[in-house]
Formats: C-alpha cells, structure tokens, sequence
C-alpha cells in the first residue's frame, strides 16, 4: 500500500488560512456537493408544484401514450400505465412529504432539544426520567406505532409526521445531552457560571449556538431522509396519500402491478427518485459531520 | 477583623456517593471531602493552600466561588455570608470573587474567537458600554496579560498554553474582581511558561491590589507567592503559617515528608532521617473510621514510638506553635 | 564486554503529517547521543520538544503513522549489533525544496514489514517500557500476576507456566509490592496510582531487558508517591546494573537518577553532558536555555528571595512546524552577544564538544 503525503504551503504559518474547503477530504465535498444539488432540486420542485409551473397536471392523461419510456414526445421522463406524465407525477409527489416532513423535523429539534438541555445540563431525575423514555421509543417498532395512529385517529400524515417527530426526539436529546456532558468535562460551562452569564446565556449562546448548531443541521438532514421514507412505505401500504394524488409511495405501488407485464418504469422511477434523493440527504449529513465536526479517527 | 476579606471557618463538604440503582434502596457513603477547615485571608494577600490530589483543596475553592453547595460552616466576604446563596442571591459576589481554573480550555468555548470570549466578559460586567468602549476593554485587557492585539481572531486551538492561560485570565480580569481563586493555575503549563504566568499574577496583584486564593501541590511554588500557606490532609489543614515559616521550620511530619519528596530540590528542612523510606507508599482512604490523627498510619513519628499514643484515639487540634505558626499534631516536630 | 554505548543515536530525524495542518511535523530534527551501558540518560525538554518521539522512534513505534524515520539506532548489547533502522529509508520517496518537505510517498506496508523484522528480538526482549499512564499499559481484564507471567513466558527461556508464577512473583515483590501472592490475582483496576506504576516497572523488569526506557514515569503521581517510583527505580538500577533512558519534563525527577543528561528543545539536542555538570547552576559552562530553564523553577533554591519574582524565560514554546533558519532558541534568548547575533539567527549551530564531553549547541561556545 502507498501512500501520499503532500504540503501545499511552503510557508506552513498560514495553514489556518487554509479555506474550509481545501482543508476536508475530497470524497466528503462530494457528497456534500451531491447533496446539496439534491436539496436544492427538491426546493425548486417542490415551489413548482406550489405554483403549478408544470407541464401537465397530475390527471392529464395521454391515451395514446401509456407507459411510454422517458423522451417520448413532450413527456421526458414518459408517462404511467395511464399515461399521465411521470416528472409531473413526480414533482408533485414530493407536496406529500416536504411539509409534513419540516414538521417531523421541527417536532424532533424542538422537543429533543428541550429534553437535552433538561437532562444535560440539570441532570438529576431528569436525566434519568429522560434516558427511560430514549429506551422505550428506542425498543418500540416505529412503523407499528404508526399503524396505531393511523387506527386511531384518520391515516393524516400531518398527525403521522407528528408522532414521527416525537418519536425521533429521544434520540436527538440523547446527541445533545452528549455533547453538553463532553462541555462539561471541558469545564467551560463551570467556568462561565463563575463569570456571572446568565443561564439563558450559557445555554442557548454557549451551548446551542456555538456548539450544537452543526449537529442539529445534521439531524435535520437525517430527518428529512426519513420523513421521505415513512411516508413512502406508508403509502405504499395504502395508509399514507392516497390515489389519485400522487405520491412517490403509490406510485411505486400502483405500478408494480405492470411489473410482471415486462412495464417497469411506472415503479422503477419513483423508486430511483426516492434512492437519489434518501441517499442525497444522508450523503449532506454525513459529509457535513465530518467537514464541520472533524471526522472521528479510530 | 476589619482588614480580612475573606473568612472562612468550620467549613465543611461531605459528598454523598449511593450505591445501587434506586433511589430509596441504596446505601449511602459519606465521603469528608473537606472536614472543618478555618482560615482568614487579609485583603491584597495570597493564601496558599497545599496538598495532594484528594486532600479538599479544590472542593474548598469551589465552595467558595459559591460552584458548590456546603455541608456546614460559614464563609464570610467583606463581612458578608455567602456560604449556599442560591445564584440569584451570589450575583452580586460574582464580580468580586472570580476563579481561575485548573484545566487550560476552561473559560474557552472552543468555536469562540479570543475577542469575543473577552468581550463577552466585559458586556457581563458592564451591559452599558458602548461598542467603542467595549472594544477599548478588550484591547486594554489583552494588554494587561502581555497577549497580542493580532491574536483577537485566534481561536482557543490556535494557542499554545500559557497564552489560554492568559486569556482566562483575561477574561477573569474582565470582571475587575477583588478576590480570585486561582486553582492550580500553571500545573498544565510547562516549565518555562509556569515562569511567565507566575510572574504575571504576582505584577497584577501588585498592580490591582487582588487578594489571591493560590491551590497548588508545588510546594515551592506556593512558598514563593504566598504570604501565608496551609497544608492540608485529608479534608484537614494540618499546617498552617506564614510561608517562610512553613517552608524553613515545618513543625508537622507530613509537610516535613512533602518538603522532603521534592525531587532535586534541598532536603535539608525535612526530617533528620530519610522520610522518604518511612512514609508509607498507601495514600489515603477516606473509609477509615480512626477517631485518632488521619495522618497516623503514614506517619513516620508515630510508627517510631512502639507504645499505642493518643495519634490513633483523639484527633489533634490545629493549635499555635507560635508565632501565629499554627500546626495540628500531638507531637509536632521542633526544627 | 565491549565498552561501546549500549545506544548510540545518530543524526535521528522523525516526522509526521500531520493532516488537520497539511504540512510536515519536524518532531526530531537531527539528534544524535548515545546511553553507556549501565548507566542512565536523562531526556529532558518541554512540551513540543520531541522527547517522547525520541523514544518512539528508537522502539519503532513510529511505523503506523504517516511518520519517517531516518538516521542511525546502534544497539549493541555485545551480542547482538544492529542499526535499528536499517534499510527503511528504501521505503520512503521524498521530495524536498529549498530545505522544506513539500512531498513524501511512502510504502506503508513494506515499512512495517521491515520494521517489524528489524525490532524483532529487541522491542520487549531487550528493551522494555514504562509508560506515563500504567493502567493503559495492562490489560483490565487480566489479573496484573498472569500479564506478568506471560512477559516472562513470551521474552525468557522459561517455558513452564508454573516457574513463569513463581518468576512472577519475584518481580512483584522486587518492586516492593506488599504481599505479592495478594496482588498476582489483583485487576489491574484494583490498583492505586502507585502500585499500578510499581506493577509496571514489574512488568517491564519480567523480560529481564538490557535497556530499561521510562517515560515519564511519575507525571501525575503525587509528590510522595513520585518521590517512592523514584527511590524504586534507582534501587534496581543499582542492583540489576541496568541501562535506562528517562523522559521527562521534571528536572527533578531527571536529577534524581540519572547519570547524563540530554536537553532538548524544537526537536534538537541543545546540551549533552554527565547530569552532575548540566543540571548543576554553579556550573558556568551551560546552554542559554539550560540556564534559564534551570533559574525558571521554584524550589531549586534559586528563587530571587524577597523580590519574589521568577527568572521567567520570554516567548513561547517552539512550534515544530515552522521551519527555524538558525538556533532553534534564538528567538527566546536573553544571552545574545551582538558579535553572534547575525550567526544565531541565521545558522544552527553545531553540538560541539567543550571538553570533557560536555556537549553544546551555541554560537556562544565555538
């Protein structure tokens, strides 16, 4: 194995000059970069949709044109088994998990921010009432509670995305908690008491702001990822959108009925669309993690 | 006594450690961390306190500084009780009484630059100023603690240790205290910045008039900033006394034994025999439930007398030797 | 018995990269110094100075990083004589511009290989370590008495477990551990700070080496217990004549054992000579730095009395990633005479012998 050791600078004083960029590893901006690209195509689309800047609409139908390939006639990426156009399916299909998805996400930072803090930096009862309810949600199947709600209450995904958020907050106030025990060993905290800072100040200047900000990007971006997933495989089960209002989890559905007739692209594009997409927020995070928190070597 | 800004008398702090899961169920341990100690400090003094890892001496800082709840006792500043005040009741201290800490990072919020990390102790200190006048401070303060006016947009990592060390203290200077707890402040440095630090706290006490709290286990270290030094063992000061009589005539065996562990250094004011072949290799154990002196079992005076004495029944009292020489032993050592 | 040095060291550069900086770590920048058999080498330096490194390089614990070695490690015990880095520049591609690194290909695999080959049968057979931290140094989970048993079983002729035990506890009470057959079933957890450091000296005593290497084996110790690890480790050198290397930053601890003394300062040797002459202040012959560091610590009876003020020495530690042109202290010192001002500043200058084999490195001295 060889390996390559290289220094830009001559004049080493200036390493930390050295921008953001040039300093990280390659393979990390990467993702970062894809990830990004992939964030900003689902903003833009998605604010399409909203304005109904689209070609068709999500019913047009193309009698003559089912299950067309991609660039046939105006359709680039084809039509479904009813000949309805797939990028506006698609396009569409994100207005079921964008915002229902900001709210799991806000639900899940929020609160689990909140019982971080608690737990972290008051520690006591709370941290150890706090650290049950982490093994609880932790031991409990997810999609099964789900399926709860969805039983008892309308298969709403606001209300799903809600229980989503809550259940992902254990975990999001555990990271936290974490990282304000690793402040605390570094004694700053201590010493900003000693200083007279006024709680609010340490905690949501010292500790959240300065601190915390990356990991809860991260923990955004992660969400994110996981909102699209829930809610495809939901609907994908029938409990989530439902027909005709598109969404890339019935649409997988739908189309694999025609999978066996030799029509693979109705399922195969929502479900690369949700490959892409999962993958690019998972890429944003972890690439963001290491650009900004320093990777973790063994 | 007028001129004392701080007292501190019959301070004790007793950590509670439980075993076992529930909170009801467990059994309880009582560890003396700090067991009923006294000392005064006279305004624009230092007192240096001196012992081994685990004898109290950061606990009793701590307490002081108001970090910690006390057991029992009282401490007394400028004639006021500021002993368990909850952090509403301590604010207006917290200008006054200022610490500096052990550990480098400390007071350095490692994603702030060194200007803000200042800064920001200023605005606590003064919300009033104006961002002219802020900035003025900083520079002003930067200035006191010999640091560069270009390193204002360093962060933390970008410093060797003894200029951390000067930010803290920056920082701490911010507050334009009257009293500092300065807790081990050069240990982390090394040698040739200790040098440098020291020197710095010995000019601004000079300059400002600050009354120091020095913790240190560098025996010589603390003779030479201190006015007074007080040993302690156990949670007890066993030695207590202005420093050149403390250094020059050690009247307990257990300073005589620290005096005499300092490698390199003189050994002539120690024990008239090797105290290092008699003092014991065990430290401490705070379990011990000897109602007699804590010292006694690594105690080379009372291994040498064969007959049981009073060492392991009563416990000594720190009593004057004189010359305010205060020293707490049945058998002090006359040097 | 011959009468070379036990380990000779020449010229020894190590460096890193280090990744966070993007640029080469000069940690030893061309040290040479040898340890006399039986005897003891004292290495002292601050923080940076590349003492630790030093000693690393010569076990070739250096191999895994992105690190290179080059220079000459003579180890001679008598029977065996062999260059310790033999051979492991031909893994190594450098690339240098005007004095600086700029580029470094390295074969990491082929590296190890041949490091692995050159310290087989030296590192633990013939040379042991103490390290800073003892309990890092043992497994948890194994009772101390069998981890010493095994170092006994792994590096002597004995093969039978039950002498190992035995061999085992002779170490254990060597060290003066109070009941040995107690302790052998002890976890290493189990132990104070003191008795774990004891367990370890037994440890690296069990291979019977011929060079014993401490690194800074008292730091965070109290001052009791070090004084005890100390008045230890000279017992046993006196009693088993063995060589040991001890790394500090602690002039004190250096004083109280050893027999020649290594200053060092930005990965450099400033001052070589016996621990009598260098650690001495009546001793006028001395490097600026050795001066000063020695006039900087409280307690050896050279505080300004009543002034109350210490000799502090200006600056801060040197940083090994700039590349210093002249005397690594230059910029720190307060012995600068104007006729070697222009020297100092632009010419390292040699570690040159000024008699007795007191050895130098100062413009003010040639």
């Amino acid at each position: 194995m060889k390996i390559k050791y290289i220094q830009h600078t001559k004049d080493v004083s200036q390493y930390s000059e050295l921008s953001l960029l040039k300093r990280s590893d390659k393979t990390d901006v990467v993702f970062v970069g894809y990830g990004l690209f992939i964030l900003s195509m689902v903003l833009i689309s998605y604010l399409l949709g909203v304005l109904g800047w689209l070609p068709f609409t999500a019913d047009d139908m193309d009698m003559d044109l089912m299950m067309a390939l991609p660039g046939t006639g105006s359709h680039i990426l084809g039509t479904d088994f009813l000949g309805r156009d797939m990028l506006t399916r698609l396009i569409l299909g994100i207005q079921a998990y964008f915002l229902p998805g900001l709210l799991a996400i806000v639900v899940a930072l929020g609160l689990g921010t909140f019982m971080g803090v608690l737990s972290g930096y008051r520690g006591g009862y709370a941290e150890t009432v706090i650290t049950y309810i982490n093994n609880v949600t932790d031991s409990l199947p997810r999609l099964v509670l789900i399926l709860l709600v969805v039983a008892a209450f309308k298969p709403d995904i606001y209300i799903i995305m809600f229980v989503v958020g809550l259940t992902n907050a254990p975990a999001v106030a555990s990271l936290v908690k974490d990282k304000i025990t690793f402040l605390k060993q570094k004694n700053f905290l201590e010493a900003s008491v000693a200083l007279g800072l006024s709680t609010r100040t340490i905690i949501f200047k010292h500790i959240l702001w300065y601190n915390c900000r990356t990991l809860l990007i991260i923990q955004a971006t992660l969400g994110m990822a996981e909102a699209i997933l829930i809610e495809t495989s939901l609907s994908y089960l029938g409990f989530g959108v439902q027909e005709p209002t598109p969404s890339w989890g019935n649409m997988i559905q739908a189309g694999a009925n025609y999978m066996m007739r030799g029509d693979f692209w109705p399922s195969t594009a929502p479900a690369l669309a949700i490959l892409l997409t999962v993958l690019g927020f998972h890429l944003l995070g972890d690439g963001l993690n290491n650009i900004l928190e320093g990777k973790r070597r063994k | 006594m007028a001129d004392n800004i701080l007292e501190v008398s019959d301070l004790k702090k007793h950590f509670v450690v439980r075993k076992g899961i529930f909170p009801g169920m467990s059994e309880k341990q009582n560890i003396p961390a700090v067991d009923g100690i006294s000392f005064s400090i006279k305004k624009g003094e230092t007192l240096g306190l001196v012992g081994e890892s685990g004898c109290g001496k950061t606990t009793t800082g701590k307490a002081i500084m108001g970090l910690n709840d006390i057991t029992s006792g009282a401490i007394t500043f400028n004639g006021n009780q500021i002993a368990n005040l909850t952090a509403k009741e301590f604010k207006p201290y917290r200008k006054d009484i200022q610490m500096i800490f052990q550990d480098l990072d400390a007071a350095l919020n490692p994603k702030m630059q060194i200007g803000d990390l200042i800064k920001e102790a200023v605005v606590v200190h003064d919300p009033g100023l104006s961002k002219e006048e802020i900035q003025q401070k900083v520079l002003k303060l930067l200035d006191l603690v010999n640091l560069k006016k270009s390193q204002i947009s360093n962060y933390p990592t970008e410093l060797s240790g003894g200029e951390k060390r000067r930010v803290g203290l920056a920082r701490t200077l911010a507050m334009e205290p009257k009293f500092i707890v300065a807790d081990e402040p050069t240990s982390a440095l090394d040698v040739s910045i200790q040098a440098q630090v020291v020197n710095l706290l010995l000019d601004l006490q000079q300059k400002l008039d600050l009354t120091f709290l020095f913790i240190s286990h560098d025996l010589p270290l603390v003779e030479l900033v201190s006015h007074n030094v007080g040993v302690m063992y156990l949670g007890k000061i066993v030695e207590m006394g202005p420093s050149a009589k403390v250094a020059k005539q050690p009247r307990h065996p257990y300073t005589a034994i620290l005096w005499s562990s300092i490698v390199g250094g003189d050994t002539s004011r120690g024990l008239k025999e090797d105290a290092r072949s008699t003092a014991d290799w065990q430290v401490y154990d705070h379990s011990s439930t000897s109602r007699g002196c804590k010292f006694a079992p690594r105690c080379p005076v009372f291994a040498a007398k064969a007959e049981p004495s009073e060492c392991s029944s009563v416990m000594p009292v720190l009593s004057d030797a004189g010359d305010g020489h205060l020293v707490a032993c049945h058998f002090p050592l006359n040097n | 018995m011959s009468t070379n040095p036990l380990i000779k060291i020449e010229d020894l550069h190590t460096f890193f990269y280090s990744k966070a900086k993007q640029a080469f770590i000069r940690a030893v920048d061309g040290i040479s110094m040898e340890v006399p058999r039986g005897k003891t080498l004292g290495i002292v330096g601050e923080s940076g100075s590349g003492k630790s490194i030093t000693m690393m390089s010569v076990l070739g614990l250096i191999s895994a990083g992105p690190g290179v070695i080059r220079g000459k490690v003579i180890y001679d015990n008598g029977r065996i004589k062999k260059n310790l880095l033999q051979g492991l520049d031909d893994f190594v591609d450098l690339q240098e511009h005007d004095g600086t690194i700029m580029q470094v290909d390295k074969d990491l695999y082929g590296w190890q290989q041949h490091s692995e080959q050159l310290m087989k049968n030296i590192r633990g057979n013939e040379i042991s370590i103490i390290f800073q931290n003892p309990k890092a140094a043992f497994n948890p989970f194994t009772v101390i008495g069998e981890q010493i048993a095994e170092m006994v079983l792994l590096h002597t002729r004995i093969n039978d477990p039950v002498a190992a035990k035995a061999k085992a506890l002779y170490w254990l009470e060597r060290v003066k551990m109070d009941a040995p057959e107690v302790r052998y079933y002890n976890y290493p957890g189990a132990l104070s700070g003191g008795m774990a450091q004891r367990a370890m000296v037994a440890m690296a005593l069990a291979s019977e080496p011929a060079l014993l290497i401490a690194d800074e084996p008292t730091t965070g110790l109290d001052a009791t217990i070090q004084a005890k690890v100390l008045q230890l480790l000279a017992e046993i050198k006196a009693d088993l004549g063995i060589t040991i290397m001890i790394i500090s930053h602690d002039i004190g601890v250096i004083s109280s054992l050893s027999d020649y003394v290594a200053v060092m300062y930005g990965g450099t040797v400033l001052e070589y000579g016996s621990a009598k002459d260098v650690l001495s202040t009546a001793y006028e012959k001395k490097h600026p730095y050795a001066k000063a560091l020695l006039a900087s610590i409280p307690g050896l009876e050279n505080i300004e009395k009543n002034g109350a003020r210490l000799k502090a020495i200006k600056g801060e530690v040197l940083d090994t990633i700039r590349v210093v042109e002249g005397c690594k202290f230059a910029s720190r010192c307060d012995c600068m005479t104007d006729s070697v001002k222009h020297k100092c500043n632009t010419q390292q200058p040699p570690l040159e012998d000024i008699g007795g084999g007191h050895k130098i490195r100062c413009w003010l001295y040639q």
